[in-house]
């Protein structure tokens, strides 16, 4: 049995120690059509593309986890139980993420183990322990295919299944020859023909996408696992250290700092922003100076699915192509 | 056509005289809407409000002249466009009023948005100053102990904050005085929305929009219960001489979301010639029911407030909501403003329609942002509406 979810600041390991297999719900690349009537059309595709699935019965799932995020997803939630047969639980992760709301946190984890239990997944210490081991295998070995070369179809495909399918399907690729270096910054991107698009114009890519490295950036905790209490402390750390994401606050700029140094050995930035993302876009024109006065050449790529034309985007990197490796 | 309340001309006093207190302000906070003010009165903290202040410029039709001032640093139009508007305003160093005098900390809270947390943020970049983020976990279903210790508990490191800050102590006998001037504000102002019940009407939600900046700027002092009772007087004088804000009311509506600041007036023309009374609405309500409860953990009190703010909960709750201002003022029909700035405000509508027990109609427009409206579309699905009411 499956369970859905939409951010990555959602702790897999529960849902896998509960016996229940992780789903990531992304939008595919269909027209939205009965979604409309549910969701207004400044909601992003992300957004209405996963309700349309939804609504299609393209997903069989037995529940779906709302992770606290953005505006829309908040308000999805609602709009998803009454138009779904899928049970929906909202998990309010802090949005302030620092120390002091990490009791906040662990309550919060320790209520979505109660509702997983509910919905008939029985979380125990050893099950627990093996999927935190298994995530950080993972997350580990998906850390160290994309330091050698991305794989998009890769992480898509790993994030809809349990742990054990996906760490079969790992293998380490071939190292690139020298291309220029673009980091691509943004939410969620799906689309593979996008990635492909980088690639046939001549990039290579290294990324700060939710869909990317974000699904493994963790910094890990030192903490003896002893019991499921300490299970879900270990959660709560490993979580609040995860990649930054613009939904959330953090003190001292920890996700601007973040993408400055990600951007260091690239030739340039590539904001990949998903139209209708307010929190990616409040960031943009600041960050934009931030990585210009690094020296960094920045672009911005808006995208909406169905992409109304591929080739104008392509267009569009050819010529940073052009501006980035002179 | 539209009768002017007496009223309008004393809240322009009032408001005036609260922005030339901001110049001379030691202390000065922007916050958000739907930020427990309270302790910054409780503080002789002065409050700005760039909501306020956003709707005001949007109100004087210059929404687009200072959001392009934002556009065009890189700030996408899709954006909310009070947050646009007054990031133009920093940026263009003006406004209509001169600009929100400069802050010495930012303090928001998420309560009503995670856009302000954004906002925020890129304000304290520009002025290099503190930003204290008050989160409030969303009550989809039901309020949790656990929001309302996390809540308190950043209440708490939000006075230590302030004192660290000012170099004052927080007087727990200010507060709690504070806290029962909002409270007689707050049911001052109920009694001006709740005049709207008698028939004919002697208020429309357009003039409860026009005189609602006291409630949301001055909850805490004193101001808004002498403003507020007044002008109830007013409108009770309006009710015993028979006078309606509609002349030959005959439709009574709701009005949901943000007002459509720019369109005020043309919109109370439409209603009234066609003899639509627009009785109440979600927005000017959401600070009637802003009522601290328990005295004796008043931080708790304030805690649980404001995690309950009209759109910090699910559509259930807000359909509640909604079917209590339709019994209570008598409403045939609603008007659902579909706010392309205001997302949490308005995605759950099309669901909210199902929910409610009136009929109701769908107009897409923007709160400031008059780019995004189309009179003549409007128009037709409003005549389309009130034909099927009639």
């Amino acid at each position: 049995m499956r369970v859905g979810y939409f951010c990555t600041f959602t702790p897999k390991e529960l849902i896998e120690a509960a016996g229940f297999s992780p789903f990531r719900i992304l939008a595919k690349e269909s027209i939205t059509g009965i979604a409309n009537a549910h969701i207004q059309s400044y909601s992003c595709s992300q957004a209405r593309g996963s309700l349309e699935r939804a609504l299609r019965a393209e997903l069989q799932l037995e529940g779906v986890i709302f992770t606290r995020s953005c505006d829309t997803l908040m308000r999805l939630a609602d709009i998803w139980e009454r138009n779904t047969k899928m049970r929906v639980y909202n998990f309010e992760f802090p949005t302030r993420v620092d120390e002091k709301s990490k009791d906040f946190l662990i309550s919060e984890i320790r209520d979505l183990a109660t509702t997983l239990k509910l919905w008939g997944g029985d979380i125990t210490l050893q099950s627990l322990k093996e999927s935190i081991e298994l995530y950080k295998e993972l997350e580990k070995k998906l850390e160290e295919l994309f330091s050698i070369k991305p794989d998009y179809e890769l992480i898509l495909r790993v994030q809809e299944m349990s742990v054990k399918e996906a760490l079969k399907m790992i293998k380490v690729p071939q190292k690139e020859r020298d291309k220029p270096k673009v980091l691509i910054t943004g939410s969620v991107c799906p689309f593979l023909n996008v990635f492909k698009l980088f690639e046939e114009v001549g990039f290579a890519i290294k990324d700060d996408l939710c869909t990317g490295t974000r699904f493994f950036s963790f910094k890990y905790p030192e903490i003896d696992i002893n019991s499921i209490e300490d299970g879900f402390r270990y959660l709560a750390e490993k979580y609040l250290y995860k990649a930054e994401c613009p939904t959330k606050h953090y003190e001292r700029e920890r996700r601007f700092r973040r993408i400055l140094e990600l951007s260091k050995d690239c030739n340039g930035v590539i904001f990949l922003l998903m139209k209708f993302c307010d929190p990616h876009f409040f960031d943009y024109p600041q960050l934009k100076e931030e990585l210009e006065e690094m020296g960094k050449k920045t672009m911005l790529l808006e995208i909406e699915f169905p992409a109304v034309s591929l080739e104008q985007l392509r267009t569009r990197l050819e010529a940073f192509y052009e501006v980035i490796s002179c | 056509m539209l009768k002017k309340l007496r009223s309008n001309e004393r809240m322009r006093q009032l408001m005036a005289g609260y922005y030339m207190m901001g110049h001379s302000a030691r202390n000065v906070a922007w916050v958000t809407s739907g930020a427990p003010v309270e302790i910054l009165y409780a503080m002789d903290i002065y409050p700005a409000y760039p909501e306020n202040h956003a709707a005001l410029i949007g109100a004087a039709k210059l929404g687009p002249n200072y959001s392009e001032y934002a556009e065009k640093i890189g700030f996408s139009r899709d954006l909310c466009s009070y947050a646009r508007c007054d990031i133009g305003c920093v940026l263009a160093q003006s406004s209509p009023i001169g600009g929100l005098p400069k802050p010495t900390f930012l303090f928001a809270c998420n309560n009503i948005c995670n856009t302000v947390v954004k906002w925020y943020e890129v304000l304290s970049r520009i002025f290099k100053v503190p930003l204290f983020v008050l989160d409030t976990p969303f009550v989809r279903k039901d309020v949790k102990e656990s929001y309302i210790i996390y809540v308190r508990d950043q209440l708490v490191e939000f006075m230590d904050f302030l004192e660290k800050l000012t170099g004052e102590k927080l007087d727990d006998g200010k507060l709690q005085k504070t806290l029962m001037m909002a409270l007689a504000g707050v049911k001052a102002y109920k009694n001006v929305l709740l005049t709207a019940r008698n028939k004919p009407s002697p208020l429309t939600c357009f003039d409860a929009f026009i005189n609602m900046a006291p409630i949301v700027c001055l909850r805490g002092t004193e101001y808004p219960i002498s403003f507020y009772s007044e002008m109830k007087s007013e409108l009770d004088e309006r009710i015993k001489n028979g006078v309606a804000a509609v002349d030959d009311e005959r439709i009574r509506l709701l009005w949901d979301n943000i007002p459509i600041w720019y369109q005020l007036r043309w919109l109370g023309e439409f209603f009234a010639s066609r003899k639509a009374c627009v009785v109440a609405d979600t927005y000017t309500n959401a600070w009637s029911w802003m009522i601290v409860k328990d005295k004796s953990d008043i931080l708790g009190s304030i805690a649980e407030t404001y995690i309950y703010i009209y759109l910090n909960v699910g559509l259930e709750r807000m359909a509640e909501a909604i079917n209590d201002l339709i019994d209570v003022y008598d409403v045939d029909g609603v008007v659902i403003h579909s706010n392309r700035s205001c997302k949490p405000y308005s995605f759950g509508q099309y669901e909210l329609q199902k929910m409610i027990s009136v009929p109701s109609v769908v107009i897409e427009a923007d709160m400031v942002d008059s780019r995004a409206f189309s009179q003549a579309q409007i128009e037709t699905r409003l005549e389309a509406f009130l034909e099927m009411l009639t």
